[in-house]
């Protein structure tokens, strides 16, 4: 694989700058092409409250838009990724609903056939580009660093259908944080919520999750937490102020991506990777490590 | 030209109350080769057998069709009927024009006496061209195998054995028992089970008609009922079981002494390299574990080896092979027993996170004071005291994901265990019970479930989503429980998982040597849920105990001696007759391209040269094994395998018959 | 039916079920309702503890026919989409996909729900995404934009009142 679309959803290009600038950074280093398509739009996945068949419609419209440039998907997101992996697995169970969707695709001048696959990092950078790759392009290896592994829920569950790992017992993100030198201890609270999905109409109850997890990744005594979702992110790292009042903890955890991570073990500069965004202490990270 | 006589039977008003019994009793006499025609009320009576045989007297009828009820029912009856007389059994066709027609058209009397006819005038047809077939008969060879050595096994062929038969029991473990002798006590009477297990394990050692071959496995099976040739692999134990006499010194003295995780007790205790599974073990004879002795592994252990050095009776044997030993007897009992399900598929419950996390038979063994703690209940982790036990039900079982099945022994067994854990450790200790339904349906199981709610443990009714082990060994899990609508948080020394209960490993092995189906549950599938529970689809094949699914010891008892009484069914006949619609090949037709081999269920069909002409080769029908099922029949893609009594000019006649009354 | 729910006098509708199954229909195969009443999916609801949120008295609800006192609630709003009822659920059920039909449904009958998730459908309707690109602030409190950064411009759909329109279709037709 040397190129592949990618597919932003809607937190990443409009808030989550750091996501996207380590992606863009880390990727080609790794001999990954990076595609931008056109007209391109929301996975539909935050209309599943209201409507299940905006989510519906809207996954296989973004689908549609990759097949039709030959492309495979990058979707970072994990919400954005179960969505397109859910639409496309009721598709095909169900071609009759496939039917369906498609005499609506058509009135955009587009067809989902089903042709192309789609990726999250956690997929992208385990299995195809792989361990032993990313092993070789390390320069600064983050030893000392014990960090907390966060998936987001999306990313493994359900497993009724395709998802990047194990549902209960994930352990690729552990695997990419020990190829770059870094440790990461198991944690009662690994496959905790993080509450954003409430954020908007139980900000206090979402950020008490927030919080909570944010408060056991500290007490067990981690340097740090990683993330591969960017809602995730966002409550971890930028909430992680309001969470602590919230649950009347100090924290003070880096949070930061994984793939700014990599990107800092494959020498990037910290600016290049976006670390000047993350609002948690990253700092700490590299006065330990001195990266 | 055949000579055919028809007799149609009212069956009270069952045919007679729909189909006009005259009227088809007209149409059948004007059919070709029909030479007399009758009808009477009860033809399976004996007066309407009198009305059968009369007939074949008086106009020298050859053979018989009988419009009455289903096969199934009466063919029997009616066979018996017409051989009285001298007419071949196979002479006769019945037409089902009850099941097949009154009963299902109560109300369309008209057309349901035209289907009458349309069934008579088949069986008319195909009547005309029956062949009288012969029966075999073969020698039953009276001595039986057992496979399997726990309780199922262990009843089973002392049962047989009383009655007379010899008996070969085979075990895969050096030891019999099974589960049981693993358990600690039994639920609701609390009888210690080695205790009530054991003087049985020695009527097995001591009964003159039981051959008994522990550290062995059953590899190969053929042959058919009443006649199996079976071979069994005699396992090399590395110790000659003449000379031992289970003093254990050697076991005391093995360089591997203490480093062996302990099958028998489910891994909590380390064993030597040369071992019995526990000190009952019967035979007590020592055996050597080839994958863990240092002299089998590597030629050497130490200066010498110890346990050589140490046995005064020169026992041990590092030459010792496998043996191959070749049984013939009459039928065969399976036996094999469970296993539990792996306790890590669920997962979320945390069963590898932790050591104080442990199913209910490590259970049975901790808490047995002839386990590895000596009965001391203590937190595997770091030997701490414990002062809080939770179980956890339904641990795969009842999961569309996992078992769908109950486990038939997890309730009663928690509550059980329950009781013994107050006894061992006060009316202190705090025991809660996660529960969906409790099961106690047995014999004073009911009553045993009133007696431990009195007890002071806690029933949760409810069921965690995920089990933690916390930063000071301690275990914690959130349950709702539904009868206080409540979210507790538990916090407790140990966890006790009860997973489902699966057939033990190695048995689908067992089930393809033996032919025996296994059902959507992956357990030997009885014949008959209800009439034939311990019959398989294969004849002289029987099944005892949890290799047929899950059940309790009370239970597996009753099925093992119910599965010894089928057994004697046979071995206790001289000789068997086999079924006569048999397949048949035609050899000019047969190409031998090998289609209908695989399509036999029975095994009875070979694919064999020819004689003389080389390359040829055509199907062979071991008609000992064929049950006449006419599978193979209908694969044969050139009509060169047929089934007698269905032969294809038979059955498209009755087509030709029928369907010229649709014309 | 002849069911009466004596704290409320409600009855029981013999059709909500059916309602419930309509929308989940597009996405499970099996439409079974065994649920055996475990809690499984409670004792493990992410969100119970904070919202008292019981995904498996949802399931009983929604099965017996009550479903109104769930759409008049706030209850069903609460769900985190932690999807560990689904994931762990003995029987195969999906509570979560049960809370979301039971959503769908309070939208289309006119519910009062939270202005956040009505604003969101108005972006997605007006934009195609829930959110514009915001100018966001780094650590020093700088404030920084996509194009700051040096990031491309963002894409999206070119024919706004064209997705608009094929969207409200999908919505109203529903897809299943």
């Amino acid at each position: 694989m040397d190129k592949i679309g990618l597919y932003l959803g809607c937190l990443i290009p409009t808030e989550q700058y750091a996501y996207e600038l380590a992606i863009r950074e880390v990727l080609p280093e790794l001999g990954l092409e990076l595609v931008d398509i056109e007209e391109p739009a929301c996975c539909g996945a935050p209309l599943r409250h209201i409507n299940l068949s905006l989510t519906m419609y809207l996954s296989a419209r973004n689908m549609a838009l990759f097949e039709k440039e030959g492309l495979d998907i990058l979707a970072p997101c994990p919400y954005c990724h179960q969505a397109l992996s859910e639409v496309k697995d009721v598709m095909k169970k169900n071609p009759a609903l496939k039917k369906k969707v498609n005499s609506y695709l058509k009135e955009e001048g587009l067809e989902y056939k089903g042709t192309i696959e789609h990726y999250h990092l956690l997929d992208l950078l385990h299995d195809q580009i792989g361990i032993d790759k990313i092993k070789k392009h390390v320069k600064k290896p983050l030893e000392g660093l014990n960090i907390a592994a966060h998936y987001g829920c999306h990313l493994i569950r359900p497993n009724d259908i395709p998802r990047p790992d194990d549902s209960e017992n994930p352990q690729k993100l552990e695997t990419l944080l020990k190829a770059i030198g870094a440790e990461s201890d198991y944690y009662n609270e690994k496959l905790n919520c993080c509450g954003a999905h409430i954020l908007l109409n139980e900000s206090e109850s979402a950020l008490t999750k927030t919080g909570q997890k944010l408060e056991a990744v500290q007490n067990h005594g981690f340097d740090g937490m990683t993330t591969m979702c960017p809602w995730g992110q966002r409550m971890f790292d930028a909430k992680q102020d309001s969470a602590g009042q919230t649950v009347g903890a100090s924290l003070s955890v880096p949070v930061i991506y994984y793939i700014q991570l990599l990107g800092l073990a494959l020498g990037k500069e910290p600016e290049a990777l976006g670390l000047h965004l993350n609002k948690s202490p990253v700092g700490k990270l590299s006065s330990k490590e001195e990266v | 030209m055949a000579r055919i006589g028809v007799f149609i039977c009212h069956c009270g008003t069952n045919i007679a109350g729909v189909v006009d019994v005259e009227d088809v009793v007209r149409y059948a006499s004007e059919l070709d080769d029909v030479i007399f025609a009758t009808d009477y009320k009860y033809m399976c009576s004996d007066p309407g057998g009198r009305v059968i045989k009369d007939a074949i007297k008086e106009y020298d009828l050859d053979k018989v069709v009988v419009a009455a009820c289903s096969p199934r029912m009466h063919e029997p009856t009616f066979q018996a009927v017409i051989t009285d007389e001298g007419v071949n059994p196979y002479c006769l066709e019945m037409a089902n024009i009850r099941e097949h027609c009154s009963w299902v058209h109560k109300d369309e009397k008209k057309e349901a006496t035209l289907k009458a006819k349309d069934l008579v005038s088949m069986a008319v047809a195909k009547a005309g061209l029956l062949e009288p077939l012969e029966s075999y008969s073969k020698d039953v060879v009276h001595d039986a195998l057992v496979i399997g050595g726990g309780i199922a096994g262990i009843q089973a062929s002392l049962d047989l054995a009383e009655s007379g038969c010899k008996v070969y029991l085979v075990e895969r473990e050096p030891s019999i028992g099974g589960r049981m002798a693993q358990l600690d006590k039994t639920y609701p009477t609390l009888d210690c089970s080695s205790c009530i297990l054991t003087p049985k394990m020695m009527d097995v050692s001591r009964n003159p008609n039981i051959e008994l071959y522990t550290y062995s496995e059953v590899v190969e099976v053929e042959g058919s009922v009443g006649d199996y040739k079976v071979k069994v692999k005699r396992k090399p134990t590395y110790v000659d079981w003449d000379k031992c006499n289970g003093c254990g010194e050697c076991a005391l003295v093995c360089r591997m002494k203490g480093k062996i995780p302990d099958e028998f007790n489910e891994g909590l205790g380390k064993r030597s390299a040369i071992y019995v599974p526990f000190q009952q073990a019967v035979p007590l004879k020592y055996t050597i574990d080839p994958s863990k002795c240092l002299m089998l592994l590597s030629g050497k252990c130490g200066d010498s080896p110890p346990c050589k050095d140490v046995c005064t009776l020169d026992a041990i044997d590092y030459e010792q092979e496998e043996e191959i030993i070749e049984l013939n007897v009459g039928a065969i009992i399976a036996a094999t027993g469970y296993d539990l399900l792996d306790a890590n598929e669920m997962y979320e419950y945390g069963y590898n996170h932790s050591p104080d996390i442990i199913t209910n038979l490590e259970f049975e063994r901790l808490i047995c004071s002839s386990g590895p703690t000596g009965g001391e209940i203590k937190r595997l982790s770091d030997d701490g005291e414990v002062k809080s036990v939770s179980f956890i039900l339904c641990v795969g079982s009842r999961d569309k994901d996992l078992k769908e099945y109950c486990c038939r022994i997890g309730c009663m067994g928690a509550l059980k265990h329950a009781y013994l854990l107050k006894e061992h450790l006060g009316d202190d200790l705090e025991i809660n019970i996660c529960y969906t339904d409790i099961r106690s349906f047995g014999k004073g199981y009911e009553e045993f479930y009133r007696r431990i709610r009195d007890t002071g443990t806690n029933f949760m009714r409810g069921r965690p989503s995920e089990i933690r082990t916390m930063k000071d060994g301690k275990l914690n899990f959130d349950i709702f429980d539904t009868a206080t609508q409540k979210l507790f948080q538990v916090t407790s020394d140990i966890v006790v998982l009860v997973p489902a209960l699966i057939p033990r490993e190695g048995s689908d092995d067992i089930g393809r040597m033996l032919r025996i189906s296994r059902g959507a549950d992956d357990f030997f599938l009885e014949s008959h849920p209800k009439l034939k529970p311990v019959d398989t689809s294969t004849d002289g094949i029987f099944i005892a105990g949890c290799c047929q699914g899950p059940k309790d010891i009370p239970d597996v008892v009753a099925q093992a001696s119910g599965a010894a009484s089928r057994a004697n069914t046979i071995l206790s006949k001289d000789t068997l007759e086999s079924v006569s619609t048999v397949a048949v090949v035609n050899e000019d037709l047969c190409s031998g391209c090998g289609i209908c081999a695989p399509v036999c269920d029975y095994g009875a069909i070979e694919i064999v040269e020819v004689e003389g002409e080389e390359s040829k080769k055509i199907a062979e029908v071991d008609v000992a094994l064929c049950k006449g099922c006419g599978a193979c029949a209908s694969a044969c893609p050139s009509g060169a395998m047929e089934q007698k009594g269905f032969k294809c000019e038979q059955l498209s006649a009755m087509i030709r018959a029928v369907s010229k009354q649709v014309e | 039916m002849s069911i009466v729910d004596l704290t409320s006098m409600a009855e029981p509708e013999g059709n909500q079920q059916a309602k419930v199954d309509e929308i989940i229909k597009g996405l499970r195969e099996d439409l079974s309702h065994d649920c055996y009443q475990c809690g499984k999916c409670t004792s493990g609801c992410e969100a119970f503890i904070l919202t008292e949120l019981e995904p498996h008295k949802v399931m009983a609800l929604s099965k017996s026919g009550f479903i109104d006192e769930l759409l008049n609630s706030s209850e069903i709003w609460t769900c985190v989409t932690c999807l560990k009822c689904k994931e762990r659920c003995p029987q195969d059920l999906a509570p979560v996909d049960v809370i979301f039909a039971l959503k769908n449904i309070a939208v289309v009958s006119g519910k009062q729900i939270d202005s956040g998730y009505s604003n969101m459908l108005q972006a997605v309707l007006g934009t195609g995404f829930i959110q514009s690109p915001k100018e966001v602030v780094d650590r020093e409190n700088n404030a920084v934009t996509r194009d700051a950064l040096g990031l491309p411009p963002m894409k999206g759909p070119a024919e706004i009142p064209k997705l608009q329109q094929v969207l409200m279709k999908a919505a109203t037709e529903t897809l299943r």
